[in-house]
């Protein structure tokens, strides 16, 4: 595997240099970010995002936020003058995930970024010895559609779960983000779920029993870009299958049992190496 | 001060990001979209006198305004859904006959329309619909191509017509966009 | 800067037709509202949306192309519409970071 380069700098420059004001994370020690990633599309910060970044979006929602989360970005900037509402704040606060506010638009700020001047240290993060779980733990979990509200909290509570058995980080974020695409397709398209997750030394295990439309053609729902024929059609549900491709990326195993009307079964497997 | 003389120059003014609410009721079958400045996308089924509404789904978009940067007048620009442009459809339709019209010297058509149902909601006016056309071509300043903006009355049904409609789409969801 | 310059430049891959024109400064953005509302025309707009749509809104403002940052894969419709509407379209295999320093560190404003 190819070295990747792993820029250093410190989120007081990066709070300095956009004139941007710190919302919540002020009392996090060692503020620094490894990478930065700039994008609205919260489907690619998943996709796409590296661990330890900070994300500039122009989008403000609690989405941003989880999407963060799940992805491990260290901080994020909201860009043109955009201020998180108290959900946003409290979510980034309990995450210990650093939010700053700035005036600048996304060009502006790439282009402040890159001209800060002046790494800091490579601080190696410690490998933590990985304790994997004794026995079989279980845990069972519902959504509800359409509840955009807590839409991703199934997803933050399987991640805080595994993260307290001491699994990997690397291996939690890919559960994390095949969860959270998962739950956000019950939430947009299904009318419940319920979800089980099963953690051993070996592999982990989450399945995702939906109530919904389900899905016509899983082959087709698979590819990346998938798209149904119409704006009307998509409305009415048959949009269900989106995100399968960044769970399947994601994923060791994943299994998908469909039908039409009645919904979907989705099972993702994770291999403990 | 507003000036009757003045050659306006446009603009944009009073952004506000919101969602596009698209809902339905399934006992009178009647489509209605409505702007929402919420936060989160309402999304709920309720009965409102003898409509049972449910919503459709929502897109983000945006509300403005235009102002004259010289003389100050503004625009109010409440009665615009959304902009689509015309990408050819049937032979009929009076938009894409215009377009073939206007496609030759590098004019593009789009359609200012209003909110649905469109029989029902008071649709952009000519002012409107004129300001709206200048300040885009005001903003292409050095451009060798034209906008030319019409209204939505002129689309006979709107669920038939091809046209591309500017608004963002799935923002909010995890799923790729859609192709 | 103009435009057949960058794609040599930068390594773009054009999806479309090219017209060559000069390069007006650099948006970026992920949302078509956010574009239509405050990109200046005859920019450069670098994203990772794929839709139909942005071919709409790159024509309404004249912008001088849209480059697809990721290398994501743009569906013909959207090629077959931007080609229409002489719409240029590019694609670099960088996120859209990585490709907005490199237009920095190049004095592309
Ligand atoms: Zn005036
Ligand atoms: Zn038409």
């Amino acid at each position: 595997m190819q070295e990747e380069e792993t820029h250093i700098i410190e989120i007081e420059k990066i709070k300095d240099s956009l004139q941007a004001q710190i919302i919540t994370g002020n009392n996090i020690p060692n503020k620094f970010i490894t990478g930065v990633y700039a994008s609205d599309l919260m489907s690619d910060v998943l996709a796409y995002g590296k661990s330890g970044s900070i994300l500039l979006t122009g989008l403000n929602s609690q989405q941003v936020a989880i999407s963060a989360y799940m992805a491990e970005f260290k901080a994020i900037v909201l860009l043109r003058g955009k201020i998180p509402n108290d959900d946003i704040k409290k979510f980034a606060e309990g995450k210990n995930i650093i939010v700053l506010s700035t005036q600048a638009d996304m060009y502006e700020a790439c282009v402040k970024i890159a001209n800060i001047k002046g790494e800091v240290p490579v601080i190696k993060e410690v490998e933590k010895p990985v304790s994997k779980a004794k026995n079989i733990t279980e845990h069972s979990f519902k959504i509800d559609g359409q509840d955009f509200a807590s839409a991703g909290m199934v997803s933050t509570q399987i991640k805080a779960i595994l993260k307290s058995i001491g699994y990997d980080s690397k291996l939690i974020r890919r559960i994390a983000i095949s969860t959270y695409e998962a739950e956000m397709n019950v939430v947009m398209h299904a009318k419940k779920a319920d979800v089980v997750l099963k953690a051993s030394d070996e592999m982990i295990k989450v399945s995702i029993k939906d109530e919904g439309k389900g899905i016509k053609n899983i082959e087709l729902a698979m590819k990346e870009g998938y798209t149904t024929a119409t704006e009307e059609q998509r409305a009415l549900g048959f949009g269900a299958g989106m995100g399968l491709p960044n769970i399947k990326k994601n994923s060791d195993k994943l299994n998908i049992e469909s039908e039409v009307n009645k919904g979907t079964l989705i099972k993702i497997y994770f291999f403990v190496r | 001060m507003q000036d009757e003389s003045c050659k306006h120059l446009w603009k944009i003014t009073n952004i506000k990001p919101c969602f596009i609410i698209n809902e339905f009721c399934y006992k009178c079958k009647k489509n209605t979209t409505y702007f929402s400045l919420e936060e989160r996308p309402p999304i709920e089924r309720y009965q409102e006198g003898e409509h049972f509404w449910n919503t459709l789904g929502y897109d983000q978009s945006i509300r403005f305004d235009l102002q004259c940067k010289k003389c100050g007048k503004l625009v109010k620009m409440e009665e615009l859904a959304g902009l689509m442009m015309c990408t050819g459809c049937e032979d009929n339709c009076k938009v894409y006959s215009l377009m073939k019209e206007l496609e030759k010297e590098r004019t593009w058509v789009y359609v200012a329309f209003g909110f649905l149902p469109f029989d029902e909601t008071k649709q952009l006016d000519k002012e409107q619909i004129s300001v709206l056309e200048d300040y885009f071509n005001q903003r292409r300043k050095s451009s060798t191509s034209k906008i030319k903006i019409v209204s939505g009355d002129l689309i006979e049904n709107f669920s038939l017509c091809y046209g591309n409609i500017i608004k963002d789409v799935d923002m909010l969801s995890s799923k790729p966009p859609e192709n | 800067m103009k435009l057949k310059e960058l794609i040599d430049k930068f390594e773009l891959k054009a999806l479309t037709n090219i017209e060559d024109t000069h390069i007006k400064g650099v948006y970026l953005s992920d949302m078509l509202s956010d574009v239509m509302s405050r990109a200046e025309s005859g920019s450069l707009w670098m994203t990772i949306q794929t839709h139909k749509n942005i071919v709409s809104v790159a024509n309404l403002i004249d912008l001088s192309a849209i480059i697809i940052t990721n290398g994501k894969n743009v569906p013909d419709g959207t090629i077959e519409l931007a080609n229409r509407f002489y719409v240029n379209i590019l694609s670099s295999p960088l996120p859209t970071y990585e490709l907005a320093i490199k237009l920095v560190e190049a004095g592309v404003k």
